[in-house]
């Protein structure tokens, strides 16, 4: 027998306690003192230690005769491995047989951004990330195991710590956020039934620990934004040249000159700003904990006057009264405020290169004109001066809480036995306020100021009592919960524009003031009020860890169903075999594997409250100068029989861990199938309604997913490098639509296709003077036709090999617009003090449409209407050109089939962040108690493998759902496809940052 | 607990209000601003008019112009053609209406004359549909003319007979008995506006029984009536109620003078008996920004396809016409244009018929002086010099070969003639890039304040529907097609009230100056002693060119093709005054116009029914 001493630390160099150390293969073990150091006896020289905490990854130390051993434990990538949060309670990770992806707090704020889920992209399997807008302060849109429903919604539900979030999500400070858990699988969703169809990410935040003196964090980052690329816009010469190429407008405009070349974008965009700071303070005692925590940040777009800031203030507390009793809160609360929303940027980008913007004095002119019309000029000066009088405002003031309260007993008589009564209560205000000044963006400078103001409230409460029970009997081990909860939401909107604000100074804090027309657009004001009561028992039992079972029953009635049709239960069963446990399992290389499987039944009740009872639509009228009065008429059919639309899962996984846990990973395949379908279904004109909302139509989603971790080398005081990735397939298809219909043109949905699939021509290239049957298939002249997009023609052919038809409506194609597989990875290297991080993301296949090319965006009419991209166009002389030959052949004000000029491969590999950080632990501070650690980060510092990108050198991520930021942009129902278009710009940011903590 | 269950909507109408007076009422002012969808909605004013003997399209014509033409442009089809913009709202309207006529007897507290409004809309609806579409479906899904409450996503038309004796006739009738002589609000429906579509609605109707050239209807059927009367027998019923309506005017009549008619400031006259509404004293209301149109409906933004782009003047590097909201002027869109034909035949007495006059902007003003740092007075044609105000490009009256034309003229290839400072472009130079604009349609504000006001706005006037006048030109078609006439109200008498009237004038509007003349002898001497079809045609167009009446005019008398085959215009190129004579392919399945793709496409039927359900020849 000999002692071993050591001292076991973490990466920063503290010490570690309570590491359990254990000499392998036997029962002799310590814990690490409170500075993480031990002592142990071992039966000899060559004993092996086991060094293992939660948290970390294990690690075995051969004692190689030594009499110290240090130890430097890496904090575990699946950080919170050892313990996951499964909504109403958590769960060791060994013993999780649903499907949880976690991800923990600190990896989350490896890409700092305001937003969490913009943190949250490309980390996790099977959770895509959308960008729906680029505008900062924006949120995003999550798709976990892709889109079920059709009309209703398919966003998951989020539960901030226990209680359903009604918010935005970029009311939480990501600094705040200790761990996020993303159930995806109907055995680890049916908890929460009704709600829980579309993925639940739980989110739950800092708290203070036991027994842990006060500590203050402070993280701070500041960086500049710089437009990722400009839009390639032609330069006057170009633009000169397709005017005349195009014959569509004769003359310029009287500010327009052939010599002069102005860069609009030059003139209008600016360099953008992201600063955040935040604070926080926690500590424990044996019988509670604290935290508190504050936040700023403010991001400054590269549009002018264009900004978002956060301030956010976070508190939780956990007290223990007695013995038995323990009463708790947490408060999430920021106010927030959104400038500039109203600048577009489609001006500098269509603007013509010919105009010079200035007079003969130097100063800018007011209005331009152009060949299509005036337009008044707009630069970042412009656009500052104006924000900065106070003459052209639109800002939207937001603020939020969010709050949940406990109190739990334990039952003294039963040992495990608890009862424990959430209540949350949240409240969400916004006002949005805007003014526009007299002539301000208007040709004419007489045209009157006009400012609106458009409040909002939500109230949402939520009560849940929870009876649970532990008990672990010899190697059987059960948790019971029992659950009845109940919800409602009420929100209200209200909106008044005026015209004519005789002060200006009053902007819109006074509309009773203004001189000109009153409005309160029906339209505009909302009332919405929902409720949810629900029962939910779930049995989990595990036997010595080995057989893993949970069982989920609940029930959910829903306000907004039809009466007769508001209530339905669900089951959902998962097993787990841990085979590693076994003993005959005795393979070295393995040391964890876990095969699980998992069936269960959610639904989803995401129709709009009142969406059973049909709804007359407003049409105002005047009839003669002075008489008002608003007309109705039935726009959507009641439907007294409207019910729940349900998923049915099925998940199978598998979890391993191998090499002394240097390589560990998941991997899971999962079908979903979604019917009753909640479905707006658009009815023909002829039956004098536009839609009514119906359970009709199936859809099937069906994936893999394969996460894997790896730590490739271990060198604490070398070189350290680990390495995730994860890939992910969702193959999305609609089965049916209503009643055995294969087709719903006017909503783009195919049986047998994604829900997000396009219906159009498929561009195969251009008409050239020789192509055969070019008068049948595309009839009009030689001069108008040749040089004009061609596209597939599926009609049928004649004996003699001729066409049988024109082109027409019945060769448009079914785009599927999904990607075939996406995911991303990161990789870690770190060397002493130093560290180097990556993040990226990648997908591949499916559509990417982007209305800066396609007709909708009215950039690329090739008439010269607008300045117009730089593109390879058709002339006599350039017949082998990609795009079509300017000003011939149109279709409005575009060439035809324009459309498909805008679709493109939707690849790419995108680096998010590469950082560079320094811990000065390591070197400079060697007080213990005092931790720094400094960083650079580059945002968006470039594209791979992406089509879009090599076309235009531009950021291949979406900025915009279907019907926004375009000329003429998809219509409302066509929403779900997002685009790219001319929404703010994606920038590249360079960002600065510490982290201290003492 | 179960409270959280219940719902009760308080920020919009379920169907239910319907059932209530407010909601009726609420039901009728619906009927009308689902006019603003049709009348000045600028795609399907387009379809009226593009491709018949008044319009061709002009420079800037996209596709919707294009095809409408018919001359090589491209085709219509189910997804080109604009008269989508009716079947996209009148079935919506046809469902309101049957919903007030049902509910307004449950509710039993409505008048009469309040459910007649609904009678006359529903009519009006189906007329227009089955003159443009042929038959259309009764049942919308709750059966014949009954309020639709389930979902279908079928349909069956009926055919031409059913949709006129089932509908739009008993309709009417009911209508007439019992709308009242004055409007309950102004512009509400009147027994004169009830009459005057019961009358075209007879004539039309006649025309299609008679089908004089064969002209192919849809869904296929008969040309027998199921009331069993035959043509005669409508001619004469249209010739009957056009009478009693001209006898019974109640508060309307002809304005003393054709430019009274169309004069912005004059809107909502007498004459017109019904119009889609709109308003500059009320964004919200008007339904359109009274700043910057956007161009879609329910704005009024037909009158700026017949604007061509006079903001291309130059006079010496001065932009000396700019974009102004006055009738003359208006926002430029260059997309319709007239023919050369319209200008030289229809329009052949330019002197004593003051239709040409209130018709056309003829003559261009400067209004350069309105602008910050204007000069003074700019230099226009031969080196002279015009102020405020002064002509600065005139549309001749005459062809005179001292024109001439020079690319650089005006920066627009405009001509001159010696002497005179004023450039100018002669009948047969009209092009698709410069051409006389439609002052009938141009905009009218009375907040301009001195500048140019807002040009980009829509029409804040109304756009006007049906006039009294149309009565006579009924009436008078009705006489022609064999009706018996009463004394005094022979075809001639009746077309020469209007003729009579035209010979009137009291101010010159292009020339800017009063002129009180009364050339009203002249006028009717001039009518010829036998009035054909032609001629009430000619004399339709005179009346109401440019209004949207053209294309139903030449389908009803099956006339399109023989008067609009050929037209002249000159190119779309600067300085192009070489007229063309273009050629339409004009095939009688086009008289009917294609069910629209959005309708197709969301029907739940077979390939093989869609394609039965599909006019001939679009599928």
């Amino acid at each position: 027998q000999t002692t071993v001493k050591g001292k076991v630390t973490d990466d920063t160099g503290m010490g570690l306690p309570g590491v359990s150390v254990m000499v392998k293969g036997t029962t002799n073990g310590t814990q690490t003192d409170a500075n993480g150091n031990y002592a142990l006896s071992v039966p000899g020289k060559n004993a092996v230690l086991v060094f293992s905490f939660i948290g970390y990854t294990a690690v075995e130390k051969p004692l190689n005769g030594q009499a110290t051993v240090n130890v430097n434990m890496a904090a575990d990538s699946k950080s919170l491995s050892e313990v996951v949060v499964i909504g109403y309670g958590t769960q060791r990770r060994e013993a999780v047989t649903g499907s949880v992806a976690s991800i923990s707090g600190d990896k989350l704020t490896e890409v700092p951004t305001a937003n969490v889920t913009q943190a949250l992209q490309g980390r996790l399997a099977g959770v895509d990330i959308s960008q729906t807008s680029s505008k900062p302060g924006a949120t995003t849109q999550i798709r976990i195991r892709g889109t079920r429903s059709l009309t209703a919604d398919n966003n998951p539900l989020i539960v901030l710590d226990g209680i359903p979030f009604t918010g935005s999500i970029s009311d939480i400070n990501p600094n705040d956020i200790k761990s996020l858990d993303v159930l995806k699988d109907a055995s680890a969703t049916a908890i929460y039934g009704a709600r829980g169809a579309n993925g639940v990410i739980l989110i739950t935040t800092n708290r203070g620990q036991k027994n842990q003196k006060a500590r203050v964090s402070y993280n701070a980052y500041a960086g500049s934004q710089e437009i990722f690329a400009k839009v390639p816009m032609m330069n006057g010469p170009q633009l000169a040249a397709l005017r005349k190429e195009a014959k569509v407008y004769t003359s310029n405009g009287v500010d327009e000159d052939d010599a002069v070349n102005t860069d609009w974008q030059d003139l209008f965009f600016k360099t953008g700003a992201v600063t955040s700071h935040d604070i926080g303070v926690s500590g424990g005692t044996e019988t509670g904990n604290y935290n508190f925590g504050l936040g700023y940040y403010k991001n400054q777009a590269v549009v002018p006057s264009q900004q978002y800031s956060r301030y956010s203030f976070k508190a939780s507390m956990d007290q223990n009264l007695g013995k038995i009793f323990r009463v708790g809160f947490t408060s999430n609360n920021n106010y927030n405020l959104n400038e500039g929303g109203q600048i577009g940027t489609f001006g500098a980008y269509a603007f013509s290169p010919l105009i010079n913007p200035y007079k003969s004095d130097g100063s800018l002119k007011r209005v331009v004109n152009m060949a299509s019309g005036d337009s008044y000029v707009l630069t970042s000066g412009v656009v500052d001066s104006l924000t900065n009088n106070g003459l052209w405002l639109n800002e939207t003031r937001g603020f939020a809480t969010y709050n949940s309260f406990y109190g739990e007993v334990s039952i003294p008589w039963v040992e495990g036995l608890k009862f424990r009564t959430n209540l949350g209560l949240d409240f969400v205000n916004s006002n949005n306020g805007n003014f526009t000044g007299q002539g301000v963006n208007a040709v004419n400078a007489t045209t009157v100021s006009n400012a609106g103001i458009s409040n909002s409230q939500t109230y949402h409460w939520t009560i849940e009592n929870l009876l649970t029970y532990d008990k672990t009997i010899g190697k059987h081990n059960f948790n019971v919960v029992a659950l009845y909860s109940a919800e409602q939401n009420k929100y209200n909107r209200s909106s008044v524009s005026v015209k004519d604000i005789p002060a200006e100074a009053f902007q819109f804090y006074n509309l009773g003031q203004a001189a000109g027309e009153k409005t309160i657009d029906p339209n505009n004001q909302d009332y919405q009020l929902w409720g949810l009561i629900s029962g939910m028992g779930r049995i989990m039992y595990s036997y010595d860890d080995r057989y893993l079972l949970s069982a989920t029953l609940r029930s959910d009635a829903s306000s907004r169903l039809a009466p007769g049709h508001q209530w339905h239960t669900y089951p959902a069963v998962s097993v787990g075999w841990n085979i590693s446990k076994e003993s005959f399992f005795n393979v070295s290389k393995i040391d964890m594997l876990k095969i699980r499987a998992g069936f269960g039944q959610t639904s989803n009740q995401a129709v709009q409250p009142y969406a059973t009872l049909g709804r007359l639509s407003t049409r105002p009228y005047n009839f003669g100068d002075d008489v008002y009065e608003t007309g109705y008429y039935v726009s959507s059919l009641p439907n007294p029989k409207l019910g729940w639309e349900y998923s049915k899962t099925t998940n199978l996984g598998v979890d391993f861990s191998l090499f002394n846990n240097r390589l560990s990973g998941t991997a899971e395949y999962y079908v979903t199938n979604t019917k009753d379908i909640l479905l707006a279904v658009g009815l023909p004109e002829t039956s004098g309604v536009a839609s009514i909302t119906q359970n009709v139509g199936e859809t099937q989603n069906k994936g893999v997913e394969i996460s894997l971790n790896g730590t490739i080398l271990d060198n604490p005081d070398g070189l350290t490098w680990q390495a995730g990735v994860n890939f992910y397939t969702n193959k999305n298809k609609l089965v049916a639509l209503a009643s055995g219909q294969l087709r719903d043109e006017g909503n783009a949905w195919f049986v047998g296709h994604n829900i997000n699939a396009i219906y159009d021509y498929e561009k195969i290239g251009l008409w050239q003077q020789n192509d055969p049957y070019r008068s049948i298939l595309e009839p009009g002249t030689d001069d108008d036709v040749i040089g004009s997009i061609k596209v597939k023609y599926t009609g049928e052919y004649n004996a003699d090999g001729t066409p049988k038809r024109a082109i027409g409506e019945a060769d448009r194609q079914i785009i599927d617009v999904d990607p075939d597989f996406q995911g991303g990875f990161n990789t870690r290297f770190a060397y002493k003090g130093f560290d180097l991080s990556a993040v990226a993301i990648y997908r591949h296949g499916g559509v990417l449409i982007s209305s800066l090319y396609g007709s909708s965006g009215y950039l690329n009419t090739l008439t010269s209407r607008n300045n117009n991209v730089q593109v390879d166009y058709w002339t006599p002389d350039n017949t082998n050109a990609e795009y079509p030959r300017p000003g011939r052949h149109l279709s409005g004000d575009n060439p035809k089939y324009g459309s498909t000029l805008g679709y493109f491969d939707g690849s790419y590999l995108k680096v998010r962040t590469i950082t560079l950080g320094y811990d000065f632990n390591r070197s400079l501070i060697k007080n213990n108690k005092i931790n720094l650690k400094a960083y650079f980060t580059v945002q968006n510092p470039f594209v791979l493998f992406s089509p879009y990108h090599d076309q235009s050198g531009m950021d291949p991520e979406t900025n915009s759902y279907g019907n926004e930021n375009a000329a003429v942009p998809l219509s409302q129902n066509l929403r779900r496809i997002l685009t790219i278009g001319t929404n703010t710009p994606s920038t590249r940011n360079y960002i600065l940052g510490l982290n201290l903590t003492f | 607990c179960n409270d959280l269950l219940d719902e009760q909507p308080r920020s919009f109408y379920e169907p239910g209000f319907f059932k209530t007076e407010r909601g009726v009422a609420g039901g009728l002012t619906s009927m009308y601003a689902h006019l603003r969808y049709m009348y000045g909605q600028a795609y399907y004013y387009n379809t009226t008019l593009t491709g018949t003997d008044e319009v061709t399209y002009a420079q800037s014509a996209d596709g919707n112009f294009k095809v409408m033409d018919l001359s090589g442009q491209g085709i219509i089809d189910p997804s080109t053609s604009r008269s989508d913009a009716i079947w996209g709202i009148t079935f919506s309207n046809i469902n309101t209406a049957n919903g007030v006529i049902e509910n307004a007897s449950s509710i039993g507290t409505i008048s009469n004359a309040l459910i007649a409004e609904a009678y006359f809309f529903r009519a009006f609806d189906y007329f227009l549909l089955v003159q443009t579409f042929g038959g259309v479906p009764l049942d919308l899904g709750s059966g014949e003319l009954k309020f639709n409450n389930t979902a279908t996503r079928t349909s069956v038309r009926n055919t031409v007979p059913e949709v006129y004796t089932k509908a739009i006739f008993p309709d009417l009738l009911k209508a007439v008995a019992d709308l009242p002589a004055a409007p309950r609000v102004k512009g509400a429906a009147t027994k004169t506006l009830a009459r005057l579509y019961l009358a075209k609605a007879y004539l039309t109707y006649g025309w299609w029984l008679q089908n004089p050239n064969n002209i192919p209807t849809y869904p296929e059927t008969a040309r027998t009536d199921p009331d069993g009367h035959d043509a005669a027998w409508y001619f004469q019923q249209a010739y009957n109620v056009a009478n009693e309506g001209i006898d019974n005017p109640g508060p309307f009549g002809l304005q003393g003078t054709y430019y009274d008619v169309n004069l912005g400031s004059n809107d909502r006259n007498n004459e017109i008996l019904l119009y889609a509404d709109h308003t500059e004293t009320s964004e919200f209301y008007n339904g359109g920004s009274l700043i910057y149109g956007s161009g879609g409906a329910p704005d009024n933004f037909a009158g700026w396809m017949m604007t061509w782009n006079y903001t291309n003047i130059r006079s010496g590097g001065v932009s000396s016409v700019q974009r102004e909201a006055e009738q003359h002027l208006g926002r430029p869109w260059t997309r319709m244009c007239p023919t050369i034909g319209a200008i030289k035949n229809t329009f052949a007495d330019k002197v004593n018929d003051s239709r040409y006059d209130g018709t056309f902007t003829t003559v261009y003003r400067a209004n350069f002086q309105k602008a910050e740092g204007a000069p003074p007075v700019v230099t226009n044609a031969n080196g002279m010099q015009v102020g405020p105000g002064g002509a600065i490009l005139t549309f001749l009256d005459n062809d005179d070969p001292l024109v001439t034309y020079a690319n650089g003229n005006a920066n627009i290839g405009a001509g001159v003639l010696p002497g005179r400072a004023d450039y100018v472009i002669a009948p047969s130079g009209i092009s698709r890039l410069v051409y006389p604009g439609l002052w009938k349609l141009g905009p009218y504000r009375t907040d301009n304040d001195g500048g140019y006001g807002q040009p980009n706005a829509g029409s804040t006037r109304p756009f006007n529907i049906a006039k009294f006048s149309e009565l006579y030109l009924i009436a008078a078609e009705a006489a022609v097609k064999g009706a018996t006439t009463v004394a005094g109200k022979s075809a001639r008498d009746l077309v020469n009230v209007l003729r009579a009237r035209a010979g009137k004038w009291r101010f010159d509007n292009n020339g800017n100056v009063a002129k009180v003349a009364d050339n009203s002898a002249a006028m009717t001497a001039a009518t010829p002693a036998t009035i054909d079809i032609n001629y009430i045609l000619a004399e339709r167009s005179r009346e109401f060119y440019g209004e949207g009446y053209r294309w139903y005019d030449l389908i009803r008398t099956q006339k399109w093709e023989e008067l609009s085959k050929t037209y002249q215009i000159c190119g779309a190129d600067v300085g192009d005054h070489t007229p063309v004579t273009v050629t339409r392919d004009i095939k009688p399945y086009l008289y009917l116009r294609p069910i629209p793709a959005g309708q197709l496409n969301s029907l739940d039927m077979t390939d093989a029914e869609k394609q039965a359900y599909q006019n001939p020849g679009y599928n």
